[in-house]
């Protein structure tokens, strides 16, 4: 899999962080989307949070400063990347518990940013060196839903054959997917036409597998984050004896993807057979569907040889990350944090991913700040309301930011399952929230 | 500064190789109060004895003067041996040097290379980030595949190359295998053979390569003084090819990149090898035999012919054996990279250490397989 930035697909421009070039600054990204061929739709939510992400960081930016606006036809979505510096920017509208007061000034102002993060599909902040800040937005393109398409018959019997697919043959493929009611289908798989453009963009790896002219099978991949990738499937549609469709979709996709520049290879979708030879049992998160408590089970492998490092923290965080580098024979070392909780900012800031089908949210930090715990409980009260029963909090262990959230989520109820290696700014926590009784 | 616009495209997707750190790091991460090193497929016994001796009397004053530019000496000797004109040699900082002259001598962007997709990976990558497209051909019997390989040329492939003996499987083509392959991949394009582990076969019908470049001037041969010779640390390989072919690619190779030292040793090393290289052979094949044996009577299937090493089918997933092994203090090579998931590569050592790695490996097999593994 590789991702290509076309120059024929995107545009870039620096401007003077002004209020005064905001309506340039907008202009870029509708005239942008215009061309790409985006709808109003699809454009206007970008635009809507270039305007209000503009002008609410340009009142806080020094006088000489400048933007980066990165406007990108990915194909399936527009990416609008915005590069700034600033020291300490106010991010608190970020949470998804930020509720307007129209008594306050200081609220007031915070609903651009909270209006901006709302109105597009997805929304990640990241702070480089020299206190750069990147506030990455894209905007999905609309897709129908898949449409009905016929399943294999029984009684092929030619050998299974690998096939790397076309983006035609992978909008065939996921929505056989969705025919056969596969479970832990990825949103990008419910909707074949996405899943299509994603591939064309080089955006997922998908390999399929045929028999007798028909899809019999396919297994994908797409990033979790910069350094892990995390594995779809594989799907079998019928009987697989001695599961060769497994091995070899595994096998071959393993094998494709051990030279990237990745790390590690996740999957989250529950049981595999014969999980051993391909990959490291992780653990087990707790959610519920409805009425029934079911188990999500985590699977990894390491990609390279070479995985160390020091991790940052305080209790009950470091015992239970000693437990599973332990279990999982990966060098690292633990030492205590020695963060002084009086230092820390006021507000901390949540980054919310929702996932409305399987009812759960996750949770990143993105600043710690004194009012964790009650920054917690508040989305949580408030995700409860909207009907969200599961929730997962992701937490980097190479992040101070990240770990002072340790005590806070423990605090809350979060309880640590299991860590996914070198998939963050060093491993990944996942922490689930077990739900009180009754349906979700 | 716009650091990424300043890069090209096919070096921004491009992952830097992060070797493995020094053993004492190793050690203290993994906990291990020792560490054999099974994962380089170095020679145990050094250098042969008269290298040994120019390398422990290397005068320091020495070190101030720039080596010889082209390893005068080191060519004329080569030559020599060969039975070839010196010229028709060059030495580089180790055979991966050599890879990287032979590509940017012949491909410009749009051109591309052919190998297998199981094999030593530099070709490829050195390819890659010189914006040239490496065609890869799978395997068959975890044999190079002549045939897959002719398939997939076309107007743009400049160069062919070709692993023989196989890292890491083992595998080589005969010297008839090879004719027939240099007949029909025409003279239009660059056959390269790595014969880096070509010291260790013993056999009548393995290809006399410097032979076939009469008869066909697009061969080209490379060679290594860090397998067999021992010489791994002081980085020294050279490839041999037609004086036409070694003209081209010397214009995009480096002078003075092989150190004065290393010419010395590998200069000493060829004139006092043959007990060198017949004890040699007798440690890997003893090694071989043993954790053969090992893995049968742990129903572990193996993969090994050629060379100093042998690779293991794991019964878990190789990192996870890689990391089991290290803190017992046997480091191996895992073949994930090499797209052979769950399998390890063994480099064949002495009898003590092949025991003790032997034995570490059945106590963590038989651990593995009595462990209730949750599911």
């Amino acid at each position: 899999m590789k991702q290509a930035k076309s120059r024929s697909h995107s545009l870039s421009s620096r401007l003077p962080f002004k209020g005064a070039f905001l309506p340039l600054a907008m202009s870029l990204v509708e005239k942008g989307a215009e061309g790409f061929g985006y709808g109003r739709r699809e454009a206007g939510g970008l635009v809507l949070a270039m305007e209000e992400l503009f002008s609410f960081y340009a009142r806080q930016a020094t006088a000489d400063s400048a933007i980066d606006v990165d406007l990108e036809d990915q194909g399936y979505r527009l990416a609008l990347t915005l590069t700034f510096r600033m020291a300490n920017p106010d991010l608190r509208a970020f949470n998804l518990t930020w509720n307007c007061s129209l008594d306050s000034e200081e609220s007031l102002e915070l609903l651009g940013p909270m209006l901006a993060a709302r109105s597009v599909s997805s929304l990640r902040l990241d702070f480089g060196t020299d206190d750069q800040v990147v506030l990455r937005l894209a905007r999905n393109r609309a897709y129908p839903p898949a449409a009905d398409v016929p399943l294999p018959p029984g009684g092929l019997k030619s050998p299974l054959r690998l096939l790397e697919p076309s983006a035609d043959d992978l909008r065939h493929f996921a929505a056989m997917a969705v025919a056969a009611g596969s479970p832990f289908l990825p949103g990008f798989l419910a909707r074949p036409g996405m899943a299509a453009d994603m591939l064309a963009a080089g955006h997922i790896g998908a390999l399929l597998i045929e028999q007798d002219n028909w899809i019999r099978g396919g297994v994908l991949w797409h990033p979790l984050t910069g350094s892990c990738l995390e594995l779809y499937g594989p799907y079998i549609f019928g009987p697989d004896a001695d599961a060769q469709g497994v091995t070899l979709l595994l096998d071959a996709a393993v094998a494709r993807i051990s030279r990237s520049p990745y790390r590690g290879l996740v999957r989250r979708q529950g049981v595999l057979a014969g999980f051993e030879r391909f990959f490291d049992f992780l653990g087990e998160l707790h959610l519920r569907r409805g009425d029934a408590a079911i188990r999500s089970t985590c699977y990894y492998r390491q990609l390279k040889e070479e995985s160390s490092g020091t991790v940052y923290c305080a209790e009950p965080l470091a015992s239970f990350l000693d437990k599973q580098y332990d279990r999982l024979c990966l060098p690292r070392q633990i030492r205590q944090a020695g963060s002084d909780p009086a230092r820390l900012r006021d507000g901390s800031v949540l980054a919310v991913e929702l996932e409305h089908e399987r009812s759960l949210a996750i949770l990143r930090p993105l600043c710690a700040g004194k009012d964790m715990a009650a920054n917690l409980t508040a989305h949580l009260d408030m995700l409860r309301g909207e009907g969200i029963g599961n929730f997962l909090v992701e937490l980097n262990t190479g992040r101070s930011e990240d770990t002072a959230f340790a005590a806070p989520l423990a605090e809350t109820g979060f309880v640590p399952r299991l860590v996914i290696p070198d998939a963050g700014q060093g491993d990944l926590v996942v922490y689930d929230h077990p739900a009180p009784e009754g349906r979700v | 500064m716009n650091l990424e616009a300043l890069i090209p495209e096919y070096v921004r997707g491009f992952q830097a190789y992060v070797p493995s750190k020094p053993d004492h790091l190793l050690m203290r991460e993994y906990g291990a109060s020792m560490l054999h090193r099974l994962n380089n497929n170095e020679n145990p016994l050094g250098p042969p004895p008269a290298a040994a001796r120019v390398i422990a009397a290397f005068p320091p004053e020495r070190a101030a003067i720039y080596p010889s530019g082209d390893s005068y000496d080191l060519r004329q000797s080569l030559g020599a041996r060969l039975g070839i004109a010196a010229d028709r040699i060059l030495v580089g900082n180790g055979s991966c040097e050599v890879i990287s002259s032979v590509i940017k001598a012949f491909c410009q962007p749009g051109d591309n290379i052919v190998t297998a997709d199981k094999t030593f990976a530099v070709y490829e990558w050195v390819a890659e980030f010189s914006g040239i497209e490496a065609r890869l051909t799978p395997l068959r019997d975890y044999a190079f595949d002549p045939q897959a390989m002719l398939d997939r040329i076309d107007r743009h492939t400049k160069i062919l190359f070709v692993c023989n003996p196989n890292n890491p499987t083992g595998t080589y083509w005969t010297q008839q295998m090879l004719v027939d392959f240099l007949e029909q991949a025409g003279e239009d394009r660059i056959v390269v053979v790595d014969e880096a582990y070509r010291e260790y076969i013993d056999d009548p019908e393995y290809p006399d390569t410097i032979g076939l470049m009469e008869r066909f001037p697009n061969l080209v041969v490379f060679r290594t003084f860090s397998k067999m010779y021992a010489l791994a640390g002081l980085r020294v390989g050279y490839l041999a090819g037609t004086e036409a072919v070694v003209e081209v690619v010397r214009r995009t190779s480096v002078a003075y990149s092989v150190n004065v030292q290393a010419q010395q040793a590998a200069l000493a090393a060829l004139e006092d090898d043959r007990e060198h290289i017949a004890a040699t052979r007798t440690l890997v094949r003893e090694g071989m035999r043993l954790v053969v044996g090992a893995c049968r009577d742990l129903e572990l299937e193996t993969v090994g012919g050629a060379g100093n090493y042998l690779m293991i089918r794991t019964p878990i997933n190789d990192m996870l054996m890689y990391r089991r092994l290290m803190k017992r203090g046997m480091m191996v090579r895992t073949m994930t990279g090499f797209r052979f998931p769950g399998w390890i590569r063994v480099t064949l050592r002495e009898i003590p250490v092949m025991a003790s790695f032997a034995a570490i490996l059945a106590e963590e097999v038989h651990a593995i397989r009595n462990q209730r593994v949750p599911a």
